[in-house]
């Protein structure tokens, strides 16, 4: 189906970005930040229209659009805009940066756009330069603040992440060499015969893109990239990047007919339980408070991936559960930004007493807090509910045993850590305080507000739409 | 005349030799040799296969290989030792080198029973594994170095595999030759930028234990 309509939108969807990315070169003051915050609206208003329109169908080749992906462009463009909304204060307290306003709102729009490409894209191999290209528009974005962490951490993520890609890439060599093709929509509606080669393909495709999902072990760029990057760049990597990059192994994990092998739902529920609790006990001895809230994604990311490999209810249970971590965790890391900027360290143990000097922050952190770790009646809570409810119900009691136990764990770091850095007394270190430094709160209490909403109200066709997600990758919802 | 077999198998071998080259070698110049001298064999792989096949996006990739991965990149990483003044050799890995040659052969070994038990029924080109084989010695590399010029070499290297294998055995691979040149475009920012970075911030290409990266 080609609706005039929705060719347009698609058409704006990929062009606000791009175009967003050169206009922001101008070299002229505040136009960067005023295209860059014009070109994320369009770009959200044009995935809300192909939402809304329930857009699914071929355009060409190469283009191809169903519930799964609206869903995902809805998602990516809406942290797209809060960043760009988000970056001017954050900017504005960064000493001498690697990058002029203008190359940083380019390579922003820039990540933005090679995300949205990967989601429109119907051809694997294409999916797969999306995913590669989100590495080299971010990559320098982590070296902004010209700090030699920020240096080793690019550099980690640009050579681990790649690394891993071409492991994908040989997944694709292998797929299309068996079926003959590596359109996406065609392999998920025939489903090649079930073979050695097809099931290889799917295994090595998982640790290629779960590289970049940050699974263990291959999670070792994420904490580094995700807390050394600009706090607007790290909410796009932890709330969108990630899921970004699980949406391409989605797309080539949906090729295998339903129930998938055995042997690949256990390696999915290994891999996905081990990153969790991975994540969930790293999380308790970080004393950065960027790399809390990274390792909190990782766990996010393992129980998401527990919810594909188990299907059913689960399957929609993780799609409700990255959609509102995506809000959550990035409402989490402008609070971060704001402390960042207030009081010069990242160091859990020298910030205190937020309530106080920064009484917006502190209030949006502690919620965003919650919402990230899934506290009812926050959307992560019914996501990682139904992701337990289905493990039991598909007799996987064990598998429901070690989600609840790093649900358990992560939820009391995560709180525990920043109630400290809130509510307790004796701040080590000063915090600048003002007007100026609490920049962010508002669109923080706007993206954790949605993350609440998610889970108290059905939202009108963002609802619907999650439901014929995960009905695309032959999931249900309850 | 030599048939495409032979050639094939003459020049994986080489490809092979060059790999383990790379992993019992602690000197940096060396190395870059050792990388650009792979890239040129799979260049005349390339070559050889769009010559007998007929085919331009053989071609296109063998010309590409020889200018990006033999020529180009090499000349930067060396340009890079004399900026970094380095004395051309890794600290760390020069007391391990007989425990990373001995671990090469291992590994290249178990990847080759791994292709030949689970893959060769489909892939049964002579020398079908050898890129499989290529790729896991590229990871090895890049898992076990922590000189960054040296993780460059072992990202090229896997660069290598992936157009070697997409050469043996999926040579209509759609959009092949794009992805190559993406991979090259990433190669050439790996190098040129963020390298020129780091030797700006750091002043050494040797990857640090930086405290705040620790957990």
């Amino acid at each position: 189906m080609t609706d005039p309509p929705d060719s347009f939108w698609l058409f704006l969807l990929l062009v606000a970005p791009a175009a967003t990315a050169v206009l922001s070169l101008i070299p002229v003051p505040g136009v960067s930040r005023t295209v860059s915050r014009a070109g994320s609206l369009f770009t959200l208003a044009s995935a809300l229209a192909l939402l809304g329109g329930q857009a699914s169908g071929r355009w060409g080749s190469y283009l191809g659009l169903d519930s799964l992906s609206d869903v995902f462009l809805v998602m990516v463009s809406s942290i797209y805009v809060t960043s760009a909304w988000y970056s001017e204060g954050y900017l504005r307290g960064v000493h001498r940066p690697f990058l002029t306003s203008q190359v940083y709102y380019a390579l922003l729009s820039a990540f933005a756009f090679s995300m949205v490409a990967t989601l429109v894209v119907s051809d694997l191999g294409l999916m797969w330069i999306g995913i590669e290209a989100t590495t080299v528009a971010s990559a320098l974005l982590v070296v902004l603040e010209r700090k030699p962490t920020s240096v080793e951490a690019a550099w980690r993520y640009t050579l681990i992440a790649s690394a891993g890609l071409t492991i994908a890439l040989f997944a694709l060599l292998l797929i299309y060499a068996t079926t003959g093709t590596l359109d996406a929509f065609a392999l998920a509606a025939t489903h090649p015969a079930v073979s050695l080669p097809i099931e290889m393909a799917v295994a090595l495709a998982l640790v290629g893109y779960g590289t970049k999902v940050g699974l263990f072990p291959m999670h070792t760029w994420l904490p580094d990239a995700h807390s050394e990057a600009p706090s607007p760049v790290s909410a796009m990597f932890s709330g969108v990047l990630l899921p970004t990059a699980l949406y391409a192994f989605l797309r080539v994990y949906a090729i295998l007919p339903t129930p998938a092998p055995a042997v690949l739902t256990d390696l999915l529920i290994v891999f996905g339980l081990t990153t969790a609790l991975v994540g969930a006990f790293l999380l308790q001895r970080q004393r950065s408070f960027k790399r809390l809230l990274a390792y909190s994604s990782m766990e996010v990311m393992g129980i998401a991936l527990v919810g594909v490999a188990l299907g059913g209810v689960a399957l929609y249970g993780a799609l409700l559960l990255l959609f509102a971590h995506a809000f959550a965790k990035s409402a989490a890391f402008y609070c971060a930004g704001n402390v960042l900027r207030a009081s010069g360290t990242n160091r859990i143990d020298e910030v205190r007493d937020l309530q106080h000097s920064m009484p917006r922050t502190g209030g949006a952190w502690v919620v965003s807090a919650f919402g990230v770790t899934g506290a009812p009646p926050f959307g992560t809570f019914l996501g990682e509910l139904l992701i337990v409810v289905g493990a039991i119900a598909a007799g996987w009691f064990w598998v429901a045993l070690v989600l609840i136990l790093a649900i358990l764990v992560a939820f009391l770091g995560v709180n525990f850590q920043i109630g400290r850095m809130v509510f307790g007394g004796g701040a080590k270190t000063p915090v600048e305080r003002g007007r100026s430094t609490e920049d962010g709160a508002t669109l923080a209490f706007v993206n954790v507000t949605i993350a609440l909403a998610i889970g108290v109200v059905s939202i009108p066709y963002l609802s619907e739409a999650i439901r014929a997600a995960a009905a695309v990758l032959g999931g249900s919802s309850p | 005349m030599y048939g495409t077999a032979e050639v094939v198998a003459l020049v994986g071998v080489g490809i092979l030799l060059t790999a383990l080259f790379l992993q019992s070698e602690s000197f940096l110049d060396p190395q870059i040799q050792g990388i650009a001298l792979q890239s040129l064999l799979l260049a005349a792989l390339l070559g050889w296969l769009a010559w007998s096949e007929q085919n331009l996006d053989l071609a296109f990739l063998a010309g590409l290989t020889v200018v990006i991965r033999a020529v180009a990149i090499p000349y930067v990483l060396r340009h890079q030792i004399r900026a970094f003044r380095w004395r051309s050799r890794e600290i760390h890995a020069a007391s391990r080198v007989t425990g990373h040659a001995l671990a090469a052969v291992a590994v290249a070994v178990i990847a080759w029973f791994v292709f030949q038990e689970t893959l060769s029924s489909i892939f049964p080109q002579p020398g079908a594994a050898l890129p499989f084989v290529l790729l896991v010695q590229g990871l090895l590399m890049l898992a076990t170095r922590s000189n960054t010029l040296v993780q460059v070499i072992g990202y090229l290297e896997e660069e290598n595999a992936i157009v070697y294998a997409g050469a043996l055995f999926a040579s209509a691979f759609p959009l092949f030759v794009e992805i190559v040149v993406f991979l090259d475009v990433l190669g050439v920012v790996l190098v040129g930028v963020i390298l020129s970075i780091q030797r700006g911030v750091m002043g050494s290409p040797e990857a640090a234990a930086l405290e705040e990266l620790a957990g």
